[in-house]
């Protein structure tokens, strides 16, 4: 039986018109109703709102606080694509090419945080960093290193860097699965041909399961970048709640201090719509900066 | 036929967006029309009639607990059988409640307390009842009447009164009384003696002897400073400086008080790790002898009741901030109790308010709470069930010979204390000199100007 054109509608509307809807109620809506709060002075609590036009936006390029978040924030983005990707490619490739007996315990192990609440992984991190009763400065003490200890998290140079390693640790293990998969379905023969060529075990990482897994490095940046200019808010929050004196503000948690600690909920707002556009515009450039042919051997 | 299927597409798409803009934008100015149609005078009006029908009471349930207002809430529901009485109540009601209060569909009562409550910013808003007029007729079991037994005076907004504090708490700088006696250590009396027992402390003790929490720096703000301040300057201080006065965090007398806290860091008095710490870390580290002073408010003995370690004997003096020869002072911190403009029930909310306001609830306060409830003429002596700190520091606070009480106008904006509590953190993390926190100081003050 051949399907009408009206049928083959009908089917589609069915499936894409509910999609529809809820990504109308739940990204649209929000979305154009914080464009348009980021218009108005209101404290957030109550109904009283007043039309201010753009001055939020005024007060945003004014804000001295704004330009440090910012950089916070990429500071986050770079160091935790850096520390995710070169670990989760190391472990991925010892993993796969390194034939370890124990591989698919690693494999739970590394993949273990990624199971966890952020929330309970920045608490749990918070003990570790803890000045007195934590495990980094009492390691340094029991190797005799106490001149390094430091309250982490308390320290207005040394709180942001404290910050990027529960992130890595938190974010390898999804990457790991990731990239596995992608070397998993390089076919063996390449790398048998590259050996009887003579290239050496670095030679085949770079000339082969590079180029070959390209896609999911691709993937795994764009959405470590993301996900951190959009996420990075949790860790931040409860963690170190921005301070000390706003050494570890990233967008976000500088956002909910403004919309929900100070009432100015429309700068909050004003705020939300800068991150957006800095998301959408790194991830333009990202795109432009990571496109590549697609390489088959 | 292509054409007009891709037409129907982006007319579908269309709908779909209108309606669901619209349905959003609607229900707002529906509700903003009710919100700006009520009069702030008409809810203070009495009503007689019968005391009945829902009320709805929101409480934050923080360091004091709970069981204080399960016992009022249990006794008015005997004497109103008719009111059905519904709790909003928690450590995060706050914030639990704040669609209600942004829908314009209040509870009754609401307990302003506790993190994400903002009395100023209610007041602001207009979602308070002006109870000026109608305090003034609401007396005491013994007929005493309530507004002239206040401990200290409801806060005013123009002259106008829209809660009335009930719960009296103040700041102050606690210590382990049973080390100090085993050890020797003198309990300060003022600023030189409390920077004597501190280095002391620090040689004998091998500790740093001050803790308070760097995640927050309002303990230390309100803990330390306000004190510091209304000792140095009086109330007339302390109003410009949460007021945001034009020249008055630049002033002399601020920078000697911020000098002060110089001093502390320079000599190396404040714990190395309290920027990281948030308010219940740096609370264990006193409990646990890692430091000896900490600045928290009354409830700390209740807040942190599951953690005391045996022995541990709670010792509270007003913070000693001032000068030799000087009395202590203290800055209450008042917990108000006030009632919704747009209340559904004001009747019963009025009832419940005049219900909880006695001597009788102010004694069983103290008793579950270890804290002073905001009224005169409540005899704490002669009642064991209170905790020695309360007793004394009441004593204390009754004798203006050792102890002065500063008022503020009302709490600092959240605008203000934010960019303050951090530029405080720096300086007593050591990077920032007092002169140039005072500038921040006056920055953040300018800037709070005028965003008003």
């Amino acid at each position: 039986m051949v399907q009408s054109k009206k049928q083959k509608y009908l089917f589609l509307a069915f499936c894409l018109v509910p999609t529809f809807i809820m990504f109308a109620i739940f990204t649209l809506y929000p979305l154009f109703s914080g464009l348009y709060y980021s218009f108005f002075d209101w404290s957030g609590a109550s109904q009283h709102k007043e039309f201010v036009g753009l001055a939020n936006y005024i007060s945003l390029l004014k804000d001295a606080i704004i330009p440090d978040t910012i950089i916070h924030d990429y500071f986050l983005v770079a160091t935790k694509v850096i520390g995710i990707m070169i670990l989760a490619m190391f472990f991925a490739v010892a993993l796969t090419q390194l034939k370890i007996k124990e591989a698919p315990f690693y494999r739970i192990v590394f993949f273990f945080p990624n199971i966890m609440s952020v929330v309970v992984i920045g608490i749990l991190w918070t003990f570790i960093y803890n000045p007195n009763l934590g495990l980094i400065n009492s390691g340094l003490e029991f190797l005799g290193l106490e001149s390094f200890a430091k309250p982490w998290l308390g320290d207005e140079n040394w709180a942001l860097p404290s910050l990027v390693l529960p992130s890595i640790w938190a974010g390898i293990g999804l990457f790991l699965l990731m990239l596995m998969g992608g070397i998993a379905n390089v076919s063996k023969s390449y790398y048998e041909a590259a050996e009887i060529d003579g290239a050496s075990q670095w030679q085949q990482f770079w000339k082969v399961t590079l180029p070959l897994v390209w896609p999911q490095i691709k993937i795994s940046v764009l959405y470590i970048v993301i996900t951190t200019l959009n996420g990075s808010f949790i860790i931040v929050q409860v963690m170190t709640g921005g301070g000390p004196n706003n050494a570890t503000h990233v967008m976000g948690s500088y956002l909910y201090q403004q919309a929900f600690v100070q009432y100015n909920f429309g700068y909050g707002a004003t705020i939300g719509v800068m991150i957006l556009i800095l998301s959408l515009l790194t991830v333009l450039i990202l795109q432009f900066f990571m496109r590549r042919e697609k390489v088959e051997y | 036929m292509k054409g007009i299927l891709k037409f129907r597409w982006i007319l579908l798409f269309l709908a779909i967006f209108l309606v669901t803009l619209t349905v959003g934008c609607s229900s707002e100015d529906d509700a903003s029309e009710e919100g700006t149609g009520n009069d702030s005078s008409e809810g203070a009006k009495e009503v007689e009639g019968e005391i009945a029908g829902d009320l709805e009471i929101q409480y934050f349930v923080g360091g004091y607990g709970d069981s204080w207002w399960k016992e009022v809430i249990a006794d008015f529901q005997k004497e109103y059988p008719d009111v059905t009485i519904i709790e909003h109540a928690g450590p995060n009601i706050n914030e639990e409640m704040r669609s209600r209060w942004v829908s314009n569909d209040p509870p009754d009562v609401v307990y302003i307390d506790g993190a994400g409550s903002s009395e100023t910013q209610m007041v602001e808003d207009g979602q308070l009842m002006n109870l000026t007029d109608w305090v003034e007729g609401i007396e005491l079991e013994n007929g005493d009447k309530l507004v002239e037994s206040f401990i200290v005076d409801p806060g005013k907004f123009d002259g106008e009164i829209y809660s009335l504090p009930l719960v009296f708490d103040t700041w102050g700088t606690w210590y382990d009384r049973a080390l100090f006696e085993e050890k020797g250590y003198e309990v300060p009396t003022d600023f030189d003696s409390f920077m004597n027992a501190m280095a002391e402390i620090k040689k004998g003790e091998g500790i740093d002897p001050f803790v308070t929490s760097g995640q927050h720096p309002y303990y230390f703000l309100r803990g330390m400073l306000y004190p510091a301040f209304g000792a140095a300057g009086g109330d007339e201080l302390l109003a410009d400086l949460i007021t945001g006065k034009e020249g008055a965090w630049t002033s002399d007398i601020v920078l000697e008080t911020m000098k002060k806290v110089e001093k502390m860091q320079q000599e190396g008095m404040f714990d190395s790790g309290l920027g990281a710490l948030n308010h219940t870390q740096s609370q264990m580290n006193f409990l646990l002898h890692k430091n000896a002073f900490i600045p928290v408010g009354f409830w700390l003995p209740n807040e942190m009741a599951n953690d005391i370690p045996k022995g541990f004997d709670f010792g509270f003096i007003p913070s000693p901030m001032q000068d030799v020869g000087e009395p202590f002072a203290i800055v209450p911190d008042l917990r108000p109790l006030a009632i919704a403009e747009n209340a559904e029930n004001p009747k019963a909310a009025k009832a419940f308010v005049e219900f909880a306001f006695t001597r009788e609830y102010a004694m069983s306060f103290s008793e579950h709470t270890g804290a002073i409830m905001n009224l005169t003429g409540v005899d704490l002596t002669a009642n064991d069930k209170i905790p020695s700190y309360l007793t004394e520091a009441n004593a204390m606070i009754n004798d203006p010979e050792q102890v002065q009480i500063y008022e503020k106008p009302h709490p600092m904006s959240a605008d203000l204390e934010t960019p303050i509590g951090n530029a405080l953190m720096s300086l007593m993390l050591g990077n920032m000199t007092a002169e140039e926190f005072v500038k921040e100081a006056e920055k953040a003050a300018e800037n709070y100007r005028n965003s008003n």
